[in-house]
């Protein structure tokens, strides 16, 4: 502690006179004789102890009195340590190192850390004295040199005053580094880094080297660190985030709707119980859920919500709040697709249903849930048929079509169409070829039959699937006991492809069957997609129309063809990441904004995407075009990386071993704080309150 | 005429004092206390020509043949004994220029004893100080008032207060109903002192207290560091007389409470007198209320 004005401690002495009054008081009291002297020595006696309290309450309060005032008007001033060795040694270059990271944000409930921090910072400003140059480092993710150490407070203060916290983790290292090497700019000799943060255990890492200075003879010498712990020395902070949010279609509880599972972690050493989840659309709460998170452990929910329409949809996924709000939403922006229009086109119709070529698929698509709206033609009838009034065309069976309707069957491709196509008996390898090669996925060769079916052991000799590509959003449904109705299957005959050609450029195998032929292909041809089953999608060639998975497979193959498929994964990237965006037909953004409004640059690319970022904040960025109109299909969100969720706290000891202890000053929360009222205001106080009761004590 | 106690201090002695109040009574009295003659028999003695033949006891002569003569002994209205506390407690007082309550004590016994003598009454004193005890017996004579007069113009404070000795003392030396007047602070350390003597009214003696207080003992008005010492042996305290005033009154209640109520139990008549009070209206006050109470 340090006195402002050190002389008025003098008046301090003055808290002897009550001492000195008692010791040297020896006025001798009047004698009297006195009749009733009884009644006078028992008062006394019941009086005594009362009457000595009272004395010594008397004098207690004077001598506070007495030595408030003096020390008062001295203006007391707490120092740290630091500063006070700071004094002994001279002068040094002083760089304040201040955490920006989103951990920063944490709110104690009497502010943010990162509006403590700034506090700190601050304070170690006016700490500094006249002669010790300083410079400051916002450590952000991007934090750029600070430049020499300086004398200007001002630009100092407005740094200070300006810096915000960020929504990324911060790269503390990095920031002590960039600190250490301003500080061999300035000529002094003593050189010290202030680091302020909330001393979590990501930001930092204990393995790479410890900042040096380069000391006179370019040899490394420690700097001086002094640690301002914005978190106040608290042990944990505890919290709670969401990790992980998943969405995806819930195919079988309708079409358009969609399940978001999300996954939230306890940081914490303490069970955490009726956790709210919701899920927003907009402004509004349409679905709601609780988690129970052990300690340090995770928890999952899942919301369901069915969309009444297709389009293009923004909200989160929230938890009630904690000290750091910013990771407990989760934004998302969701494509739902509309319903999906579908010509079917059967090639061998029969009276006898379960004969007829697409009695299956019709099931399929015409199932509760099924995202499909399709229309039933023979071939004669749908080759006359508008193709662009449809999304889908199936193609079951069906003969080459003729040159023009083939044309326009290239033409529904290429400007986005899905067409899936089956083989059977009508199909003609060599006329499909012809007529079809542009798009098909690999040119058609020959039939294989495996096994007749009704023969002895045809179940055995009949074909299987053999590789399955799994990852594919088609497959991706289909694995453990999932996939046991496809692995089941039999084929007894399937078209085997030709082998990757020109026109089989670009062909991807989704499956094959056991002896490697491909069972599903799949092209993108032009903006659309083509896939090709070999076998039939009746039981003429095999008996997986019978399984279980031919439902799943034939609804989730015409959403992949519609595009909606994919487009249904969440769009999102990381903050501090950027993002690609793919226009589509005649969309020219112009511009994009954070959720903040500001605008986020962005580039074009030679292949017509977009690229923009970095994104800084977390939420959802809206992409317009040159009218200012918003392309919803290209809407992103940005998410918080969950590692800066972890608010544990670094072992100190650790800390300060890889500082150099001899080096290390806690510039702690107690004397970071300067006192919002200053010392000699309290003192005063109780001067004035010891006034107050002696009074009270005089009249009694 | 009111006689205010300063104007009383200034007359010099017990003498002029107590005549002066008792003039002060007798101007404010509307008539005599002179409650007229009684007789009591003493002796017989045998018939005597001259002798008045309306006391010849007839009953006698029945029993003894004989004439005997009633002989009555011409006796006074009343017998009074004024009990003075003499103790060194009685020597206080806090104006310098009135009268300290032995003084008043003094002065009242006299004004009574003019009174009394005057109506033909006998008057007695008994004073108690330390270890002594002076007693004059009640008389009625003329001649008795000086005795009393001067006994009470020697009285000098000293030694403690020993009303238990003296309630003794009277019980003993009081063989006929008398009327006894008790004059003292009552600042007796034995507690029973005062029951003791109101015991006197067990034995049909009719008795009457005058507390005679200080208004400095009853208002404790020190301000200043005091040592207190004691009058009647060598205690002392050294007291801020602000600290205990409360604590002071509180006692010092209680003790006025206890004796009145103590008075008014024994049927004792109980007056207090401040030294500074008119000493005539106090007289009038008491013979007013034992014209009307006790007739």
């Amino acid at each position: 502690m340090t006195f402002a004005q050190p002389l008025f401690l003098l008046g301090a002495l003055a808290a002897l006179i009550p001492l000195l009054v008692h010791l040297f008081d020896r006025r001798r009291p009047r004698p009297l004789p006195f009749g009733a002297i009884a009644f006078v020595l028992r008062s006394q006696r019941r009086t005594a102890s009362r009457l000595k309290l009272r004395r010594l309450l008397l004098y207690a309060l004077r001598t506070l009195i007495l030595l408030a005032i003096p020390i008062a008007l001295a203006r007391p001033q707490f120092r740290r340590d630091a500063q006070a060795a700071a004094l002994a040694r001279g002068p040094a270059a002083t760089s304040i190192v201040l955490d920006a990271s989103l951990s920063m944000r944490y709110d104690t409930g009497q502010g943010t850390l990162f509006e403590k921090g700034r506090e700190l910072a601050r304070a170690a400003l006016r700490d500094l004295r006249a002669e010790e140059p300083a410079n400051v480092v916002v450590c952000a993710p991007n934090a750029q040199p600070p430049g020499a150490p300086l004398f200007d407070r001002g630009r100092l203060r407005s740094i200070i005053d300006d810096a915000k916290p960020t929504f990324q983790p911060a790269d503390l290292n990095r920031c002590l580094e960039l600190a250490a090497r301003s500080l061999e700019e300035s000529p002094l000799a003593a050189k010290r880094i202030v680091l302020i943060s909330d001393f979590t255990q990501n930001a930092f890492h204990l393995e790479a080297p410890a900042p040096t200075v380069k000391g006179p003879n370019g040899e490394p010498l420690r700097p001086e660190v002094i640690l301002r712990d914005a978190a106040g020395g608290q042990k944990a902070l505890p919290n709670r985030a969401i990790v992980d949010l998943r969405i995806e279609p819930a195919l079988q509880a309708g079409p358009r709707t969609f399940q978001f599972t999300v996954t939230a972690r306890n940081f914490s050493d303490e069970a955490m119980n009726d956790v709210e989840a919701s899920l927003r659309l907009g402004d509004q709460t349409v679905s709601k859920g609780f988690l129970e998170l052990p300690a340090h452990g995770t928890a999952q929910k899942v919301l369901t919500w069915r969309f009444e329409d297709g389009g293009t949809f923004r909200g989160a996924v929230a938890l009630s709040g904690d000290g750091l709000r910013e990771d407990d939403v989760r934004p998302f922006v969701l494509q739902v697709p509309k319903e999906i229009r579908a010509l079917v086109v059967n090639g061998a119709p029969s009276s006898v249903r379960y004969r007829d070529e697409a009695f299956f698929v019709d099931a399929a698509l015409s199932s509760q849930g099924s995202p499909v709206r399709e229309s039933m033609r023979d071939a004669a009838a749908a080759f006359r048929e508008d193709f662009g009034q449809y999304d889908l065309l199936y193609l079951l069976n069906v003969a080459a079509p003729p040159p023009d309707v083939a044309a326009k069957l290239v033409a529904f491709v290429e400007n986005g169409g899905g067409l899936f196509i089956s083989m059977g008996d009508h199909v003609e390898p060599e006329a499909w070829n012809q007529a079809l090669g542009a798009i098909l996925p690999r040119p058609l060769r020959l039939v294989k039959t495996a096994a007749v079916p009704g023969e002895e052991e045809a179940a055995a000799h009949a074909a299987k699937l053999g590789q399955i590509d799994l990852g594919h959003p088609i497959f991706s449904p289909f694995t453990g006991q999932a996939g046991e109705g496809l692995v089941s299957a039999r084929f007894y005959k399937y078209m085997l492809l030709e082998a990757n050609g020109e026109k089989g450029q670009g062909a991807q195998i989704l499956a094959t069957f056991d002896d490697g032929a491909p069972a599903f292909a799949l092209a993108r041809r032009g903006k659309g997609r083509v896939v090709l089953f070999t076998s039939t999608v009746d039981r003429d060639w095999s008996d997986l129309a019978i399984r279980t998975s031919f439902l799943p497979l034939i609804q989730r193959t015409s959403s992949f063809l519609t595009g909606s498929l994919e487009e249904r994964e969440e769009m999102r990237v990381r903050v501090g990441g950027t993002v690609t965006l793919r226009p589509e037909g005649n969309q020219q953004p112009a511009e994009i904004r954070a959720p903040s409004g500001e605008a986020v640059t962005h580039k074009a690319n030679e292949d017509g995407t977009i690229t923009t970022g970095p994104a800084l904040e977390p939420g959802v960025y809206e992409v317009r075009d040159g009218r200012g109109q918003a392309i919803a299909s290209l809407t992103f969100a940005a998410v918080l990386d969950p590692a800066e969720s972890d608010l544990t706290r670094i072992q100190m000891d650790a800390l300060e071993s890889w500082f150099g202890e001899a080096t290390v000053k806690h510039g702690d929360g107690a004397n970071g704080d300067e006192p919002r009222v200053p010392l000699w205001t309290w003192l005063i106080a109780a001067a004035a309150a010891a006034f107050f009761f002696e009074g009270v004590l005089l009249r009694k | 005429m009111i006689l205010d106690a300063h104007t009383l201090s200034k007359l010099h002695g017990v003498k002029l004092r107590a005549r002066a109040v008792m003039e002060g009574v007798l101007s404010g009295l509307h008539k005599s206390p002179h409650q007229g003659q009684s007789v009591e028999f003493a002796e017989h003695k045998e018939y005597a020509p001259g002798d008045e033949i309306r006391h010849i006891d007839w009953k006698a002569y029945g029993k003894f043949d004989k004439y005997y003569v009633k002989r009555f002994e011409h006796e006074t209205n009343l017998r009074a004994v004024m009990l003075i506390d003499g103790s060194a407690s009685m020597g206080y007082r806090s104006d310098p220029a009135g009268m300290t309550k032995l003084e008043v004590a003094a002065t009242l016994a006299g004004a009574l004893s003019y009174l009394l003598v005057r109506q033909q009454d006998a008057a007695g004193l008994a004073v108690v100080a330390g270890d002594r005890i002076g007693e004059i017996p009640p008389r009625a004579a003329a001649g008795h008032l000086n005795l009393l007069l001067d006994e009470l113009e020697r009285l000098e404070p000293h030694g403690t207060t020993r009303l238990f000795d003296a309630a003794d003392l009277l019980a003993e030396k009081l063989s006929r109903r008398s009327l006894v007047i008790v004059l003292s602070d009552l600042f007796d350390d034995r507690a029973d002192a005062l029951k003791r003597l109101l015991q006197l009214r067990q034995r049909k003696h009719d008795v009457a207290v005058f507390h005679l207080l200080d208004p400095a003992e009853l208002t404790f008005p020190f301000d200043d560091p005091t040592m207190f010492l004691s009058m009647e042996d060598d205690r002392r305290i050294e007291v801020n007389p602000r600290e205990i005033k409360q604590s002071y009154l509180e006692e010092f209640g209680a003790f006025l409470d206890e004796v009145k109520r103590t008075c008014a139990a024994a049927d004792v008549e109980y007056e207090r007198v401040l030294t500074d009070q008119p000493l005539d209206q106090v007289l009038l006050r008491f013979l007013g209320r034992r014209q009307g109470g006790r007739g």
